[in-house]
Formats: C-alpha cells, sequence, structure tokens
C-alpha cells in the first residue's frame, strides 16, 4: 500500500502544480478561475491522503462548490475581457524576478524539511468527527470563535463597502 | 499486494453497478416522465415505437449518440467539454454510499452523506462553466440562475440533513438506515417532518426540477444552459439531471423512510428502497406537470424568507431536544 501512497501523492502533486499553472499563465479569467479549482480539488486529495477524509469532503464542499462558484459570479458580473494593460508580452526582467520570487520560498522551504524533517508517524491515524469536533469546542475553543468573529467582520465590511457607494449616488 | 486487488474488485463491480443503475433508471425515467406527462394532459403519451412505445426512450438514445457534435464559434472549446463531463462524472460516485439493501451497498463510507454533497456540488459548476463556455446570451443567463438556485437550495438541504444527523449522530447512511429497522413507526419522518417537508422542497430546487426549473426554463431562455449542446454533450446533461433526482429521491427514502426496511419487522430487501425511490421520483415527475413554473424571485424568496428560517429553527429544536 506504501507504494500506492507514493503514487497517490505524485498524482496529487501533478493535479496542483498543473492546476496552479493554468491559474497564473491563462489570460482568460475564467480559465484561471478553473486552474484555481483543480488546484482546489488536488489539495482535497492530500488531505484524503493524510487521512482526514472530513476535511476533504469540506474542502470540496466549500471552496469547490460554493467559494469558486461566488468568484465565478464576480467575474461573470464584472465583464472581464481577456485583453489589457498586463495582457502584452512580459519584459523579461519581470520573468526572471518572478521565477526568482517562486523559487526561493520554495527552495527554503524544501531545504528545511529536508535537513530538519518533524517528527511524525509514518502512517496518518484518522480522527474521527467526534474527536473533531470535541477538539474545536474544548482546548482549541478561543482560535475557533476568533475565526468565526474574523469572518463576521469581513462579512460586515462588505456590506459596509457597497453600502457607502450606494449612497453616493 | 493481493490486498490492494482484494479492495479493488468491489470497487470496480460497484462503480460499473452504478454506471448500469443510472443508464436503466435514465431510460426508464424519460419514458415514465413522457408517459406521465401525456396520461396528466389526456393524451397517450409515445406510442409508435414497441408496445406502448416502450422502446420510445431507446431509439430518442440512439438518435442522440449518432448527431454531430457542434462546437459554437468563439466558444471556450475546453470549458465548453468539460462542462458535460464534470456534471457526469461525480454522479458514478454519489451511488456508492448509498445502501440499496442489506448487502447491496456500494462501499460502506463513515463520512457517506457528505461525500455525496461535497460531490454533488460539482454540479453546479459544471453548470456555470457549460453556460459560459458556450459564449451564448441564454447560456449565461441559464447558468447565473442555476447557479444562484443551487447554492441557496443548498443551505436548507444540508440544514435538514444535519438534523438527522445530529439525531442518529453518525453521516453513515448504512447506519442511518439501521436506526430506522423494525416498524413503520422508527422512520424518522415522524420524528422530523417538518424537516421532511423542507427536504422534498429543497429537494425540487436543488435538482432543477419544475416548478423550480428556472435553469432551463424553455419558454423564455430556449434550453437556458445547454442551449448550444448537441448530441452526446446534451444527453450527459441529460443523464447526469435524472442521476441526480434518482440520487436525491434515494437520499431522502434513507433518511426519512427507512430505506430498505419495511413498515412491517422482518420483510426487509432492496425492493423497498426501489418503491421508495420511484414513489418519490413519480412525486417530482407529477409535480413538474401540476405546478406552474414560479418568477425568480419568488424562487428565492421561498429559500430565504421561509426554507432558511423553518430549516435553522428545525435544527435549533432538534439540538434542544436532544440536550433535553
Amino acid at each position: 500500500m506504501e507504494i500506492m501512497a507514493k503514487v497517490a501523492f505524485c498524482v496529487y502533486t501533478a493535479v496542483i502544480l498543473g492546476g496552479s499553472i493554468l491559474a497564473v499563465s491563462s489570460s482568460s479569467l475564467v480559465r484561471a478561475l478553473v486552474g484555481l479549482i483543480i488546484t482546489l480539488i488536488g489539495v482535497a486529495g492530500m488531505y484524503l491522503l493524510l487521512a482526514s477524509p472530513f476535511m476533504a469532503f469540506m474542502q470540496l464542499l466549500i471552496y469547490v462548490g460554493a467559494v469558486s462558484v461566488l468568484i465565478f459570479f464576480a467575474v461573470m458580473l464584472t465583464r472581464a475581457e481577456s485583453g489589457g494593460d498586463e495582457s502584452g508580452r512580459v519584459p523579461m526582467k519581470t520573468s526572471v524576478l518572478g521565477l526568482a520570487a517562486t523559487i526561493a520560498p520554495a527552495a527554503v522551504l524544501g531545504w528545511l524539511v529536508m535537513t530538519r524533517p518533524v517528527e511524525s508517524i509514518a502512517v496518518p491515524t484518522e480522527v474521527s468527527i467526534k474527536q473533531l469536533g470535541e477538539g474545536l469546542l474544548s482546548s482549541y475553543f478561543l482560535p475557533f470563535e476568533l475565526i468565526s468573529v474574523i469572518l463576521m467582520v469581513a462579512m460586515a465590511g462588505a456590506v459596509l463597502l457597497t453600502w457607502e457607494k450606494r449612497e453616493g449616488k | 499486494m493481493n490486498e490492494f486487488i482484494q479492495n479493488l474488485i468491489p470497487l470496480v463491480v460497484a462503480v460499473v453497478g452504478s454506471m448500469a443503475w443510472l443508464a436503466v433508471n435514465a431510460l426508464v425515467l424519460v419514458y415514465c416522465e413522457r408517459k406521465f406527462a401525456g396520461h396528466i394532459q389526456r393524451r397517450p403519451g409515445p406510442f409508435e415505437v414497441g408496445p406502448h412505445g416502450v422502446l420510445q426512450t431507446l431509439i430518442d438514445g440512439l438518435k442522440l449518440m449518432g448527431k454531430q457534435l457542434l462546437t459554437p464559434d468563439n466558444a471556450d472549446r475546453f470549458l465548453y467539454w468539460l462542462a458535460p463531463i464534470l456534471s457526469m462524472i461525480p454522479v458514478l460516485l454519489l451511488f456508492m454510499p448509498i445502501p440499496y439493501g442489506p448487502v447491496l451497498t456500494g462501499m460502506e463510507v463513515d463520512l457517506g452523506l457528505l461525500l455525496i454533497l461535497a460531490f454533488s456540488s460539482f454540479n453546479g459548476l459544471a453548470l456555470i462553466l457549460a453556460g459560459w463556455g458556450s459564449n451564448n446570451k441564454w447560456g449565461i443567463l441559464g447558468a447565473a440562475r442555476a447557479v444562484a438556485q443551487t447554492v441557496a437550495y443548498e443551505i436548507p438541504l444540508l440544514l435538514t440533513v444535519l438534523a438527522i444527523a445530529f439525531m442518529t449522530g453518525t453521516l453513515n447512511l448504512t447506519e442511518i438506515t439501521a436506526q430506522q429497522a423494525g416498524h413503520i413507526g422508527n422512520w424518522f419522518i415522524w420524528k422530523q417532518p417538518l424537516a421532511f417537508i423542507i427536504f422534498i422542497v429543497a429537494m425540487f430546487g436543488e435538482t432543477n426540477r419544475a416548478p423550480f426549473d428556472l435553469a432551463e426554463a424553455e419558454s423564455e431562455l430556449t434550453a437556458g444552459f445547454h442551449t448550444e449542446y448537441s448530441s452526446m454533450g446534451f444527453g450527459l446533461f441529460f443523464m447526469a439531471e435524472y442521476g441526480y433526482m434518482v440520487v436525491i429521491c434515494s437520499i431522502c427514502s434513507v433518511l426519512f423512510l427507512g430505506g430498505f426496511h419495511g413498515p412491517i419487522p422482518g420483510i426487509e430487501g432492496w425492493w423497498w428502497m426501489l418503491i421508495k425511490t420511484y414513489a418519490l421520483l413519480f412525486l417530482m415527475i407529477w409535480a413538474r406537470w401540476t405546478f406552474p413554473r414560479v418568477r425568480f424571485d419568488q424562487l428565492l424568496n421561498i429559500n430565504w424568507k421561509w426554507l432558511l428560517p423553518l430549516a435553522t429553527f428545525n435544527l435549533l429544536a432538534t439540538a434542544l431536544i436532544m440536550k433535553l
């Protein structure tokens, strides 16, 4: 089974990388969004590999099913045409710098992971939703509540911003 | 490696089984739909091909496969053809965790209910890609409507499912069925009548069926998101739609009507599941030919002003009763 896990890891990595390359390289916003969705599906696969199917399904349900659809709405309503200031050829210097900016954190993180591996178990154990819920409502109670406060603030802020615009007309 | 193959074989059998089940259901349901429609409107329905027209859908399917695959000008080819495939593939997975009989379960998954909800959310994405990809105004309008609708109706649906999960303490469909064993009084429809009604209404909204079929309103949008699709491109959307209908009716019978358990103890089997699922499917077809299509603002008002508060109330009440 270990070989299968490695194969699955490679497949998911390929999906994530392919999706993210599509997301940053395509000129059409909708195709970029499809790239993002492919990446999110790949991440869900990684969660499955880590023996947390709950996270994987939640990732699909929330990100693929809801969030990306909302982004799609935003793209559709703003009539994003492909073509604009940034659609021309990118100068060489920018590409090189962009590549460096991508590689640098990956290299540092990769080096850290390879030289100082975290103590972990070889085969991940599955955490049941009951344990997950108890953890969220006992030992991680404060962060859990703080996250909901952040979401609340973000939502209120979005409403407030659109409200002011409407009054200005 | 041996163990791997042993795990793989039932999975392959289950996938092939659900493919066959889906195809057979699509054939039967299309025929039923046209026949019921005919009789409700006092005409015989399809009658020419085979006795009482039973072979009509088969011939229609063959005709559909023989047609040319057209891609409209200026359409995004990649997204245009991705959409029907993305609509169809998850349906096969959705049949896996549904217990159709005491042994007739594709794959017992602990989070089966969540798996179904997660993968069925791909459909909204497929519809919007189809509408956008075909570069057609009707398509985009239909897709926008379809998505506004499915995203909205998913919330009350999730809340009712959550109420059942609170009661049973599990998301495993096999276990939910097991808790309703015995006689008809143990079915969850008696304990959660409000949830059952909300689920039925949200079911119509979620599958884009009449009276909530605004997404493909023929009279105003030609066909909505699949206006431009020909041949099996359309065929896949069509099959996926019927697949989602069968899945959601099966879930409804598992959650509320006792799954494969009969109304009296001792007689259990896949036939009960089949009868219940088909009764619900008949209800959906019946509603389609009985109620006129609602307006879009009415559709969203029903959801946000009635279903959502009621479902929330139901969930809180369930939690309260569970605690007491």
